[in-house]
């Protein structure tokens, strides 16, 4: 006896109507790779698809996997009620357009950008979070086609601001970088498969990063604000306390540095991060709560500490003209004109001002403090900050409750 | 607009295109249509109508003018165009309620229960018509679809249509696909719905209702058909809500109405089909849109002149803003329709009135003060800014000149520009003395007919499907 599933087909097409996965399915065959997706572009050209099998979850799986649809991890098929449970948790159409997805340009609708939501496992009340990460990085400053498409390894780190962070459960504690929070994994890796799915960033036939990272299966946290001794992030960028945003910049990798702010500026300082010297670029700085206190203690504002990270976390000029990096790559005159004045006066720091690294309290509170440091990558500095639009009666849907 | 700049770019004269931001998707879609699926678009935030001139400036300046900067500056990427499945492809099998649901989760259905179109189906369709399956009947936007008979006898089974109405429904895809129709502006923000008109012996062999309720359904073949053709919009032609047909409001399809035609001969008044210029007798169906009407109640007296006072009152009472259709930016294309039952028709036609007189009489006495005319256009709405005066447009050639007879501004004007531009059908209730008057949404295109074409073996056809 077979049972039905009937899915949204969660992939884009452009506003011409044709399908990326055409483009996806010739990429994938120039570069030997159909024989992992044996089954790219080929699937239903409409909206719904009907699975018809003993075991349509597991079927659903095979078949996305095949067509390149997925992370590589399960999915949970992104049946028309689970859709339709997410959409409701927006006001906006599902017909309406976010934007057009580079690099690919598949047009990330409502209805679609729900339906990879479903499929990364978020519970239906993430999805005006999963819509702002969406908006974040289709603003022009994140650069998406850059990242979607360089060898770089970078991807988008998502930081959820104001009172829906904890409403949702979304983790900046301990082991606020996962696993285990299904806010965080799942709200990050719906962005992931967003781009995947409407932009066409495919590992290694578009993206080809070259190695990609963890993180491009989800990057996404709270800051500890119970914590925090400071304003949250998105008071300092000019919201209020109560207001709900992601803030959403390009993240090189994730760095872990235990100690205080001299271990955090040795690893700003290194060469490891320097290419994104040449491009500017927003790092972030994840700092645990108990450094941040005894910061605070002292007199120091978040201004403060970055000034000091700034200041500290410099590349030696010896160190540089020594890289490889400037011996074989980057010809001297392209290095970007405060780089070569910062090298004049001997060091160069990771980015051109203070004010470029973002400052995210996060992680437990243990006296050996583990710290993160996320440098970046690509040209314009970017540090998106998209307000969270909830529905208007949110509170009443959230004390419904939803299907897990 | 967008037909411009896509010729501008067919061309090679880069083009962009100023588009309000809430009709982006809609100039996104239709620009499909146009075979330009790129079109450069440079968005207007918001409606210009509801901004202060700096909040337009700033909007223009911060944001519409970069983006005509960077699409002059670039070549729109070349056209691709997504392909239908074959048409003869089984798209789904299954049960009837799942086939519904599919239909409707595809955006193939109005939501309410079609009819499976099955290829066995659709094969008792074929048999009424001697074109080929894939006999072309036109090219629809704005998906710039092949009407074909094939998807003609599709939506007839999806509607519910009986197999022999293929006859006229192939007619309605050809009036439809005609381009004095205008089929790609079925998606205006108006929202017009269209009203088919059945002439000819078709209209008692298929029992089309043409006595009390035409307009309402109830009847199979009035009812089907007038689904029949929004299906088809639909699905061939490609207008969907919320993506490229911006109805403000909208309405529901009409059924098709059909003429009584014995009392037509008996007064001797012409057909809508024959003022549409096909040969009296013939069956044809005559197609036009309207965004709406109103019932014209209790038509009082024993005579013409009696009757047709009111009736020009109501006439004149049911264009407003339509009048921009006969002076403005679609000069001369608005043509009133005024649907009188028998027993009114029968009445004026007793006082020596043909249907010409009646035209003429509309377009003498249907009228409105100058000053109240030039409001629709120029003051009530922005659909002609230039604010110029009739007797302003006149000297410039842009308005006929029976709009500039004297320099009062309180003189009476007309609705349209001549008699003819009325239309004048005779349906509904034989005995009740209403008349019915709808408002023609004239830019979209002009009413458009199409003679019926029956197979040759009709009669034994027609007997066939009615014994089963």
């Amino acid at each position: 006896m077979n049972d039905s599933l009937w899915l949204v087909v969660p992939v884009a097409q452009r506003a011409a109507g044709d399908w990326i996965d055409d483009t996806l399915a010739a990429r994938a065959a120039e570069k030997g790779l159909t024989g992992r997706l044996d089954l790219a572009g080929r699937f239903p050209r409409r909206r719904v698809e009907v699975i018809r099998s003993a075991d349509p979850v597991a079927q659903c799986n095979a078949l996305y996997l095949r067509r390149g649809w997925t992370d590589g991890l399960p999915i949970v098929p992104p049946a028309i009620a689970r859709v339709d449970d997410m959409l409701r948790f927006s006001a906006r159409p599902r017909e309406a357009v976010l934007g057009e997805m580079e690099p690919l340009a598949g047009l990330a609708t409502v209805e679609r950008v729900a339906a990879n939501a479903v499929m990364a496992g978020c519970r239906p009340e993430y999805f005006p979070v999963v819509l702002s990460a969406v908006e974040a990085i289709l603003a022009p400053e994140f650069n998406l086609r850059g990242v979607q498409t360089t060898d770089e390894n970078v991807t988008p780190l998502l930081v959820v601001c104001g009172p829906i962070a904890q409403r949702l459960g979304v983790n900046g504690g301990f082991g606020a970088l996962g696993p285990g929070w299904q806010a965080n994994a799942s709200i990050g890796r719906a962005l992931r498969l967003v781009m995947h799915n409407l932009g066409g960033g495919w590992p290694a036939a578009v993206s080809l990063a070259g190695l990609g990272q963890p993180a491009r299966y989800t990057l996404c946290l709270a800051e500890n604000t119970a914590q925090s001794p400071w304003e949250p992030l998105h008071v300092e960028l000019g919201l209020k306390p109560e207001d709900n945003a992601v803030v959403v910049q390009r993240a090189e990798s994730v760095v872990n540095v235990t100690g205080g702010l001299e271990e955090i500026a040795s690893v700003m300082g290194s060469l490891a991060s320097a290419f994104s010297l040449l491009h500017g670029g927003r790092p972030a700085v994840l700092l645990a709560p108990y450094v941040a206190a005894r910061l605070a203690a002292a007199g120091l504002g978040k201004a403060e500490v970055k000034r000091r990270l700034h200041q500290l976390g410099r590349i030696p000029v010896e160190q540089w003209r020594r890289s490889w990096l400037a011996r074989e790559l980057i010809r001297a005159e392209r290095w970007p004109d405060w780089v070569k004045q910062a090298a004049e006066q001997g060091a160069i720091p990771a980015v051109e001002s203070p004010e470029d690294i973002t400052l995210v309290v996060a992680g437990g509170d243990l006296a050996i403090a583990q710290h993160a440091y996320l440098p970046s990558w690509g040209f314009p500095s970017a540090r998106i900050v998209k307000p969270i639009e909830l529905p208007a009666d949110w509170a009443a849907m959230l004390a419904e409750g939803t299907r897990p | 607009m967008l037909r411009v700049s896509a010729a501008a770019e067919a061309a090679g004269v880069p083009s962009a295109s100023l588009v309000c931001e809430g009709f982006v998707g809609q100039a996104a879609t239709t620009s499909v249509g146009l075979g330009m699926p790129n079109l450069p678009l440079a968005k207007v935030p918001g409606h210009v109508d509801v901004q202060t001139p700096d909040e337009l400036r700033a909007n223009v300046l911060n944001v519409t003018l970069p983006e005509v900067i960077r699409h002059l500056l670039n070549d729109p990427a070349p056209a691709v165009l997504d392909k239908d499945p074959p048409p003869d492809e089984i798209v789904f099998e299954g049960g009837f309620e799942e086939v519904n649901r599919f239909f409707y989760e595809n955006g193939w259905s109005d939501g309410l229960p079609i009819v499976p179109p099955t290829v066995e189906k659709i094969g008792e369709f074929l048999r009424f018509t001697e074109l080929a399956p894939e006999h072309k009947l036109g090219t629809l936007l704005p998906d710039n679809r092949a009407a074909t008979v094939w998807n003609v006898a599709i939506n007839g089974v999806m509607a519910g249509c009986r197999p022999e109405y293929m006859p006229v429904l192939v007619a309605l895809a050809e009036a439809l696909a005609d381009p004095a129709y205008g089929v790609e502006h079925s998606g205006n923000t108006p929202g017009a719905e269209t009203l088919a008109i059945v002439n000819g012996p078709i209209v008692r062999e298929l029992d089309f209702n043409y006595l009390q309720g035409a307009l309402r359904d109830g009847f199979q073949a009035n009812t089907a058909i007038g689904r029949f053709f929004r299906l088809y919009l639909r699905n061939v032609a490609g207008f969907q809500l919320h993506k490229n047909d911006k109805a403000t409001f909208g309405g529901t399809w009409r059924v098709a109405m059909a003429e009584n035609e014995a009392v037509l001969r008996k007064i001797g008044w012409p057909t809508v089909a024959a003022d549409m210029g096909l040969e009296a007798g013939a069956n044809a169906v005559t197609i036009a849109r309207y965004t709406g009407g109103d019932v014209i109640v209790s038509v009082y007296g024993d005579s013409a002149e009696r009757m047709l006072p009111y009736l020009a009152e109501a006439v004149t009472r049911m264009n407003g803003w339509q009048l921009i259709f006969t002076v403005g930016i679609a000069q001369g294309t608005l043509r009133p329709l005024l649907v009188l039952s028998p027993i009114l028709a029968e009445t004026i036609a007793r006082s020596g009135y043909g249907k010409a007189d009646v035209k003429r009489y509309l377009f003498e006495h249907a009228r409105l003060p100058a000053r109240q005319f030039e409001a629709y256009y120029g003051q009530y709405t922005n659909l002609y800014p230039a604010k110029r005066s009739l007797n302003e447009l006149v000297r410039l050639g842009r308005a006929h000149p029976v709009f500039a007879q004297s320099d009062d501004p309180g003189r009476l004007v007309p609705l349209v520009e001549e008699p003819e531009q009325f239309m004048i059908a005779v349906s509904g209730d034989p005995l009740r003395t209403n008349a019915y008057t709808f408002a023609h949404n004239g830019m979209l295109g002009f009413p458009t007919a199409k003679k019926i074409r029956l197979p040759r073996d009709w009669t034994a056809l027609l007997r066939q499907a009615r014994a089963r």
